[in-house]
């Protein structure tokens, strides 16, 4: 039946999602597909373990570099999980900051245990705190505990970093209108699940019910009016995130493994060394007296400069 | 009473104001033991009528006052041109992903803040934040590139309209950071700042012609029609040479010969012509150390081949990888296995890391820093040092470029602990990947006009000052000599603009400044009279 609760638990799902997919395919696609840059590293670069840079060697360019992918993937964890380098140098807004994806974490793994739950219960086994499949027990704990301990670390540091963004004057000054856009988004996203969780579907029994017809691609209509504006928030920070600069999870993949840890040098004959020779070949059109007009990389660098005229 | 801050809205950035944030001697962090802090020179009348001081107070780009509205509108459409080539990858493929990255993922934390030397020591100007300058340009380019800003503009973001005060505003603000990454390296997420006033320097050079005179006409310009930055052509390097054979005579009693144009030499070593110029000892400290190691080694007198600097790498591309190219060229033209920077920091990034992706097929010869080759003389016993001989307490300087670009951080300790006498060498605040810029960086060592190294000298090298005061807070006395090692010609520039000239830490304190090798060469066993002394040099 045709109805907006059934247009927002269904339809709207399913586009949310595609979209959230797409759109993030497409900007890992789009920054992976620019051209490589010059290096611009920033140590120290975790993969070189404790052996350090290669730069502290005599002959460093004939040596086999050093790999450490374990002392590169602590780094990571520590960052991912933890967002160290703000516990170290920002303490205040880790307090908010943490939280909050420590929320989106929690999220994740709530939609990941209630989709698992409801493929059970379409094989006919109930999840339940009294089941007879233990797996399914512990599918009903983790997904209560995930999801309430998600929507309330997410909630209370969306309201710290609210709290900070308008109450320190170098944050205020700093913040345009869509950091508070897109902390209200956040507001939005975790309250109503809160909201729910607490007084409509405390065991997400409804919400497993209605995933698991998701699944099926036969979605009923939603009735309680609370869950549906629980959807409604999912459904805008779903459409919304990729389009916004909380899409950081992105950027800083590229930032910490393309920008600061690339520490790849130039070898003769290399894919590298084919595409940077196809670059300087790029026609450049800077205006400056001194770049000579029309030419490509290759000629401004033949170029035997004039004088320019620097104001 | 505490100052309540005056707070620069991003918006008003390009307010009528006839200083828009106006920089007070009192508005800095005053450094233990400072009691006066300095005023700061009023400039004529004549001067502020005909170039540009809007910003602070200072100008670092003596860029004449628009007279005319036409001159006004070509300031905004040559700034609007260049920053849509700034997104081409035809014109800025060297940089695209990193500049789209920071320009499109800074979540305005502000956590780099503290970690900004000029930011904290300034007072905290909210113009010197090291996100300020990059919001303005986010700002920038929402309200004239995307359609949500052309549409929504503040609620989208996107509340600046451009005058040609918003551009001068930038441009000096481009100049008010020493890209010295520091900011980057605490970012959460990696959105580096500093390459976001590099790449507004960019606009500026290669698109409208501006950039400070002592980088670009009398840097790059003359680098590339004389061969060097300080203008020495190659008579008169040869001159030098022969000044330094004397002066090491002079120094250690018997006479080297340095090779010149030597073909086919294992090492073309390639030092900053600043040190010719003002510290001839430090060559002579590398030519007396590779004589003694018996290294296969030459200069060059080749155009080029005599100077290591490479001022591009702050400002403008094109120069800079003009420069590299030429530099290579002249180690090829010698045959020379490998070239080995000296003891400049920039030139150490700028030719080994940086260049390494535009130095295609043949020109692609290995380049190495010095200071694995210097720790490698200590390390082998290929010299003998005597630690005692440097008896006096020493620290270090990290440069940015070496240290936190390029994470060279053990070699000159390892270095230390063997030349310097025990219990004498101490490590200051912050130090390796976490030191801050010397003040000098990105060309601030170098840059003279108008009123700008009174800034440079009270802002900007303020934190080091306060970082040499700490590292040496135990032996303050001036009758205990003190050596700030600073292996880095630019540097070494800015400790003696700075430290010795501006805060008199050689009178007061009695520390003076100098690299590594001439620690190195005061420590050999084979040099009878001391290589530094303390009142000659100062």
């Amino acid at each position: 039946m045709l109805s907006f609760s059934w247009l927002v638990g269904g339809p709207l799902i399913y586009f949310a999602v595609t979209l959230f997919v797409v759109k993030t395919i497409s900007t890992f696609v789009k920054y992976s597909r620019l051209p490589r840059h010059l290096r611009w590293d920033l140590y120290p670069v975790p993969h070189q373990g404790p052996e350090g840079s290669k730069y502290q060697k005599v002959d460093f360019g004939q040596m086999k570099p050093h790999v450490s992918l374990l002392d590169e993937f602590k780094v990571m964890g520590e960052e991912m999980l933890f967002i160290k380098r703000i516990y170290v140098n920002n303490p205040r807004v880790w307090a908010g900051s943490f939280p909050l994806h420590a929320g989106l974490y929690l999220g994740m793994i709530w939609v990941l245990v209630l989709a698992v739950g409801a493929v059970m219960e379409l094989n006919n086994v109930p999840v339940t705190a009294s089941s007879t499949s233990a797996w399914a027990t512990l599918a009903y704990y983790v997904t209560i505990v995930a999801g309430a301990a998600g929507f309330i670390s997410g909630l209370f540091g969306s309201l710290v970093l609210l709290w900070l963004r308008t109450s320190d004057e170098g944050l205020r000054l700093m913040s345009d209108p869509v950091s508070y856009v897109n902390l209200a988004v956040m507001i939005f996203l975790f309250g109503t699940g809160l909201v729910t969780w607490l007084f409509i579907d405390p065991s997400f029994q409804i919400l497993r019910r209605h995933m698991a017809d998701l699944l099926q691609f036969s979605p009923k209509t939603v009735k309680e009016p609370l869950i549906i504006l629980q959807m409604l928030a999912a459904c805008a920070f779903l459409m919304y995130l990729p389009f916004s600069r909380m899409m950081h999870f992105i950027g800083k993949y590229f930032f910490y493994h393309n920008i600061m840890w690339d520490d790849e040098m130039m070898r003769r004959n290399s894919p590298m060394e084919n595409d940077i020779a196809a670059y300087l070949q790029f026609k450049m059109t800077w205006a400056a007296p001194h770049i000579k007009k029309g030419g490509s990389w290759a000629d401004q660098v033949a170029e035997k400069p004039k004088e320019g005229d620097p104001k | 009473m505490k100052k309540k801050a005056h707070r620069v809205h991003i918006k008003d950035f390009g307010a009528e104001d006839a200083v828009l944030s106006p920089l007070e001697s009192a508005d800095l962090a005053s450094l233990p033991g400072e009691k006066n802090l300095p005023n700061f020179r009023e400039m004529k009348k004549e001067v502020k009528e005909k170039y540009d001081f809007s910003l602070d107070g200072f100008s670092a780009l003596n860029l004449p006052l628009p007279r005319t509205k036409a001159e006004e509108e070509a300031i905004v459409k040559g700034f609007l041109s260049g920053l849509e080539k700034l997104f081409q990858k035809e014109n800025n493929w060297a940089f695209l992903l990193p500049t789209m990255l920071s320009n499109e993922y800074c979540m305005q934390c502000n956590t780099c803040n503290e970690a900004c030397h000029i930011f904290t020591e300034s007072g905290r100007k909210d113009i010197y934040r090291p996100n300020y300058r990059p919001e303005v340009l986010r700002r920038i380019i929402r309200r004239y590139f995307s359609k949500s800003g052309k549409l929504l503009r503040k609620w989208a973001g996107a509340d600046i309209d451009l005058n040609w005060r918003v551009v001068y505003h930038l441009a000096e603000l481009a100049y008010r950071c020493s890209i010295c990454r520091r900011c980057a390296s605490v970012c959460p997420m990696g959105v580096d700042n500093a390459l976001i006033s590099r790449e507004l320097r960019k606009i500026f050079s290669q698109e409208m012609g501006i950039a400070p005179e002592n980088v670009h006409k009398s840097g790059t310009i003359q680098h590339l029609k004389t061969g060097s930055s300080t203008g020495m052509s190659p008579p008169a390097f040869k001159d030098n040479i022969e000044f330094i054979e004397d002066l090491i005579e002079e120094k250690i009693g018997r006479r080297i010969t340095i090779p010149v144009d030597k073909k086919g030499a294992d090492i073309l070593l390639l030092h900053n012509a600043g040190e010719y110029m003002a510290w001839p000892e430090n060559p002579a400290a590398f030519a007396i150390l590779f004589e003694a190691a018996g290294i296969n080694w030459t200069l060059s007198s080749e155009v080029m081949g005599y100077e290591g600097v490479n001022y591009g790498v702050w400002y403008d591309d094109v120069q800079f990888a003009r420069i590299a190219f030429a530099q290579v060229q002249a180690a090829k033209n010698l045959g020379v296995k490998k070239i080995v920077i000296g003891e400049c920091g920039h030139s150490t990034k700028a030719l080994i890391t940086i260049a390494d992706r535009v130095l295609v097929g043949d020109m692609a010869i290995p380049r190495e820093p010095c200071l694995p080759l210097l720790e490698q003389f200590v390390t082998s016993g290929a010299i003998k040092f005597d630690s005692s001989k440097n008896n006096f307490p020493v620290t270090l300087h990290d440069p940015c470029n070496m240290v936190r670009l390029m994470g060279i951080i053990s070699p000159q300790r390892t270095i230390l602990k063997h030349i310097v006498a025990a219990g004498q060498f101490r490590e200051m605040p912050n130090a390796g990947t976490s030191n801050y810029c010397c003040g000098g960086g990105s060309g601030f060592a170098i840059m003279n006009s108008q009123n700008f190294p009174e800034w440079r000298n009270n802002v900007s090298s303020r934190m080091k000052a306060r970082q040499v005061l700490e590292a040496f807070k135990d032996v303050l006395d001036p009758s205990i000599p003190k050596y700030y090692c600073a292996p880095c010609s630019n540097c070494k520039g800015s400790a003696r603009d700075a430290l010795i000239g501006h805060f008199g830490f050689k009178d007061k304190y009695n520390i003076i400044y100098g690299g590594m090798v001439e620690l190195m060469v005061n420590a050999m066993v084979d040099v009878s009279k001391p290589f530094i002394v303390w009142d000659d040099e100062f």
